[in-house]
């Protein structure tokens, strides 16, 4: 209505110009511009039924398809993505577990690695304590066998030289069992206050 | 300063000045005569359906599913009359109303815009008989959707509104049955050729003052003004344009959707 009230005002002007004119111009036709014309609503009403025919029957389902179309691409489109990105989503997930296994597939492998060298460590460690003790064992046996031979003969010998001493001391021989028993005891008497009794 | 005030103050025009009245809208037959009359105003009423079914026709000869140019235009003018009016205003059953909405909607504009556009100048809507005929067609369009959807109840549901206390329908029913059956066609009516009449007038007003006013040394600044300030009130009639078929084709979707749920 305010736009209505709008018209009145703004038309008020013209209000007045139309009585003047009225008073001055006699037997004007007046019109009044509120009031349509038989032929203007003729020739509007076929140009609005053109518009109407043509956006009715032509344009508006077109219009309808088209916008059908695009909602059905767009959410084709939209659940391709979707399911593209589930897609990726999953990838994603199998590529995590294949680096996180393929880690604790490489600390494994790094720990063993560490246990086996360790253990080869411990092992070389061994065996070479083990082949030094059984070298200084065989040394040492080898030394006292050579002392033991070197006692061994020594003692022949010093036996034998004894004897030979002896005899040409005694002058007098003596069978040989004899004189073994005499060096024995010799040597036993020898070795207990020589060494003290050491070996 | 006195001088502007005398020259705003007086409502007689100047001396000399020839004051455009109501006939400016008369104008003269092109073809035939008397009754039956083709004159400017049917032309351009000719004019507006050829510009509304051209613009239809190329946009939407050869759609693009990613629409460019003028089919992004009139889409988007496609979907502000169908979302904003036809699905606000009546609800999801307003779909099969967008091809009278949008008919309105552009046809109004179209004759609206003609009032500005060079060489045309006269709106075919600032002569009585669109607005007239439009109104009419809505008012059959709205009533006929009322019998249609609710039968004789469309009229009981109109004239005695649900949920309102007995006593006052002794008030309501009189005011309903004249602010719907009459003053609705009138309103709509009136209030598009009011304003298009209304800025037509002012229009010729400004641009005849300024032809006035640039005429004489004394005068010549006031020309100027005037001439600026018409200037101004083109940008205003285009705003104008839009908005009364906006505002039509909104009322329309009101009393369609009106008739259709009475309990709203």
């Amino acid at each position: 209505m305010s736009t209505f009230q709008g018209y009145v005002v703004r038309g008020l002007p013209l209000a007045q110009a139309e009585e003047e004119t009225g008073t001055t111009e006699p037997g004007a036709e007046e019109h009044n511009p509120i009031l349509p014309e038989t032929d203007e609503l003729l020739w509007g009403s076929i140009a609005f039924f053109i518009v109407f025919a043509a956006i009715a029957f032509w344009a508006w389902p077109r219009i309808r398809k088209l916008l059908a179309e695009r909602t059905e691409k767009i959410q084709g489109e939209l659940e391709k993505a979707e399911s593209t990105r589930h897609e990726a989503d999953r990838i994603l997930e199998e590529y995590r577990e294949q680096i996180a296994r393929a880690r604790d597939e490489a600390g494994r492998i790094i720990e063993e690695a560490r246990r086996t060298a360790e253990q080869l460590r411990k092992d070389l460690q061994a065996r070479a304590e083990q082949e030094a003790q059984s070298t200084v064992a065989r040394a040492q046996e080898e030394i006292r066998a050579e002392r033991d031979r070197v006692v061994q003969e020594l003692r022949a010998q010093v036996g034998a030289l004894s004897i030979q001493l002896a005899e040409r001391v005694v002058g007098a021989s003596l069978d040989q069992k004899r004189h073994q028993e005499l060096i024995d005891e010799y040597i036993e008497e020898l070795a207990g206050s020589g060494s003290g009794g050491g070996s | 300063m006195s001088a502007v005030l005398a020259l705003l103050g007086s409502s007689r025009p100047p001396e000399g000045f020839e004051k455009p009245t109501a006939e400016i809208f008369d104008t003269a037959c092109l073809i035939g005569s008397g009754d039956f009359c083709f004159n400017r105003i049917a032309l351009y009423m000719f004019v507006a359906a050829a510009i509304v079914v051209a613009l239809f026709v190329l946009a939407f000869a050869r759609p693009r599913l990613v629409p460019r140019g003028i089919q992004n235009l009139m889409e988007s003018g496609v979907e502000f009359v169908r979302n904003q009016i036809a699905v606000e205003v009546i609800g999801h059953d307003g779909i099969r109303f967008v091809p009278l909405l949008l008919s309105l909607f552009f046809f109004i504009f179209a004759a609206n815009i003609l009032g500005i556009v060079p060489f045309f100048q006269l709106p075919a809507t600032s002569r009585m008989a669109i607005p007239a005929f439009l109104a009419v067609v809505v008012w059959l369009v709205f009533n006929a959707v009322g019998i249609q959807h609710h039968g004789l109840r469309y009229f009981k549901n109109v004239l005695f509104p649900p949920g309102v206390p007995k006593a006052l329908y002794i008030l309501l029913t009189p005011i309903e049955l004249v602010s719907v059956f009459l003053v609705r066609p009138l309103t709509l009516s009136v209030r598009l050729l009011g304003n298009m009449f209304a800025g037509h007038m002012l229009l010729t007003i400004f641009f005849l003052g300024t032809a006035y006013l640039l005429a004489q040394w004394k005068t010549v600044a006031f020309g100027v003004a005037a001439f600026g300030l018409g200037v101004g009130l083109v940008g205003f009639e285009i705003l104008v344009a839009v908005l009364q078929a906006y505002i039509f084709t909104i009322l329309t979707a009101v009393y369609i959707g009106g008739a259709l749920h009475p309990e709203h």
